[in-house]
């Protein structure tokens, strides 16, 4: 699965820049589990085909419905220069189900380090 | 194969959507033809758009003369120009007064200019009902009080303010009182041959089935405010000074000629089915919507009697942004989520969270508000069904 373009972004009240992405594939409750392994994921099944919502505190939140070919990301917008690479990583590299966990593990410790360090000075 | 879902738009305190047919019609027509406006052409055939949409608004307004009626890209446009145009109009200190009610459109030219040492500024709190009363006002003016500038219909909580009697207030002390009509025209009767208010400004694409890029304000006295945009305007050309005489006053440049074609077949619209009626139907239609949300003991509804077809909620345990995105992308029921450029009023109802908002017009049907409203509650009783199990 990847993100093939961005369609809508709007600066938020709580300080978040969110940006709509187009997926080259729709989403699953299998994704959504997969990404527990990198933040919080809380679920709402019985809404449409499944509401489901990612957040990786200090960093972004992803919302998004089973079956749908767009997300809602939202950034902190103080460090998302940091990361935005993250997130594209995070469906490149779900590669339909049999993700490279590695990669996505080793380059997820460098960006909160990063993260922390721009935020909180450590 | 994943099942089309309805679209209900109930975005219209925003931006009215569909517009009547007069109106598409009218911008085709407009750009079909060359461009018609007395100085600016040497032809001698077309509609005057301009002045088409003028006597429009002056029927629908019950005051005149038409060209007291001066064109600007929206409601924001008119308030900075009106506001901006008094305090170049009267010089010296100047207390103002405005309302927690308002839009950024008033609040950020306001505190704007308190920044800076130009004004000093009140702003006056609404009650529990979501009105600003004449006593409030009353207590909030000081000698050195020139200016009040309030919100005719909250853009939050659907109210309607008593500008009548804060405006007879008010010119009892000598204050000039100019009035945010964005959320009212069109959408309620607004009689200003008789309201006590002196400038009343509008946008062209809510209520008055405009198009976006258009709006006005209707301007009492001429005098009172001086042009702070002048320019061309295709008359009396050898005078290096702005004409003074209206509208061409406040009206430099051409004009948005679709746009005002847009806005005078709106406005001859609304003259055709009738403010009252459209008022009547708005009104039915909300209270039919808030009482069904009331049943559900999880929706919070924070417009309890609203004039206008306004309706803010949340649900209890669901941020609000996510429940906005749940009935657009679920349910198809298009409203809005957030602050609503309004942030003092969701400080006073909502600690300054925000809100989903949805909004009627004309065109809403009855069957539409019943689906929203079930969406809603069925949300609602999964709000409390979180499953994350990580």
């Amino acid at each position: 699965m990847r993100i093939i373009r961005s369609i809508r972004h709007k600066s938020c009240a709580d300080g978040t820049l969110m940006k709509e992405f187009v997926l080259s594939a729709p989403l699953t409750e299998e994704f959504f589990m997969y990404l527990k392994g990198f933040g919080e994921v809380a679920a709402k099944p019985g809404i449409g085909e499944g509401f489901y919502t990612f957040e990786k505190p200090d960093c972004f939140s992803i919302k998004g419905f089973a079956g749908d070919t767009s997300v809602e990301v939202r950034f902190r917008h103080e460090v998302i220069d940091l990361t935005t690479d993250f997130v594209y990583s995070l469906f490149a590299l779900y590669r339909d189900g049999d993700p490279d966990l590695v990669t996505l593990k080793r380059r997820e410790a460098k960006v909160v380090a990063r993260v922390h360090e721009h935020l909180y000075g450590r | 194969m994943k099942e089309k879902k309805p679209f209900i738009y109930l975005n219209n305190a925003a931006t009215t959507w569909p517009k009547p047919r007069a109106v598409t019609e009218a911008v085709t027509a407009s750009l079909a033809a060359p461009v018609f406006g007395a100085g600016r052409t040497a032809g001698t055939e077309g509609e005057d758009y301009p002045t088409l949409a003028r006597e429009a608004l002056a029927r629908l307004f019950h005051a005149g003369p038409p060209e007291h009626y001066i064109f600007t890209q929206n409601a924001t446009d008119s308030l900075n120009l009106l506001i901006l145009g008094f305090l170049a109009a009267h010089p010296g200190p100047c207390h103002v007064l405005t309302t927690a009610l308002e839009h950024n459109s008033v609040l950020r030219p306001l505190h704007e200019l308190e920044h800076t040492g130009r004004i000093s500024l009140t702003v006056v709190p609404f009650g529990e009902d979501g009105t600003v009363s004449q006593a409030a006002v009353q207590a909030a003016l000081r000698p050195e009080t020139r200016l009040m500038v309030m919100a005719h219909g909250s853009n939050v909580l659907g109210t309607v303010q008593d500008v009548g009697a804060i405006g007879e207030i008010l010119h009892e002390h000598g204050v000039y009182f100019i009035v945010d009509g964005a959320q009212t025209a069109g959408h309620i009767p607004v009689d200003l041959g008789t309201l006590q208010v002196d400038a009343y400004a509008f946008t062209g694409h809510k209520g008055l089935f405009g198009i976006t890029g258009t709006g006005g304000f209707y301007l009492r006295d001429p005098g009172a405010v001086a042009p702070v945009r002048v320019g061309g305007t295709g008359t009396d050309s050898f005078s290096l000074l702005q004409p003074q005489e209206m509208p061409e006053k406040f009206e430099a440049g051409t004009p948005n000629y679709p746009g005002l074609a847009a806005l005078a077949a709106g406005v001859e619209f609304v003259l055709s089915v009738g403010v009252e009626a459209i008022a009547e139907k708005a009104e039915r239609q909300t209270a039919s919507m808030i009482r069904a949300l009331k049943e559900e003991p999880n929706i919070v509804v924070y417009t309890a009697h609203p004039t206008l077809p306004i309706v803010s909620f949340s649900i209890r345990g669901m941020d609000d942004d996510d429940l906005g995105f749940i009935l657009a992308r679920a349910y198809g029921v298009v409203g809005r989520t957030g602050l609503h450029c309004a942030p003092l009023v969701h400080q006073a109802i909502d600690d300054g969270k925000g809100c989903v908002r949805l909004s009627l017009s004309w065109f809403t049907t009855d069957d539409e508000c019943r689906t929203a409203a079930e969406a809603i509650r069925e949300v609602a009783r999964h709000a409390d069904h979180s499953v994350d199990s990580a």
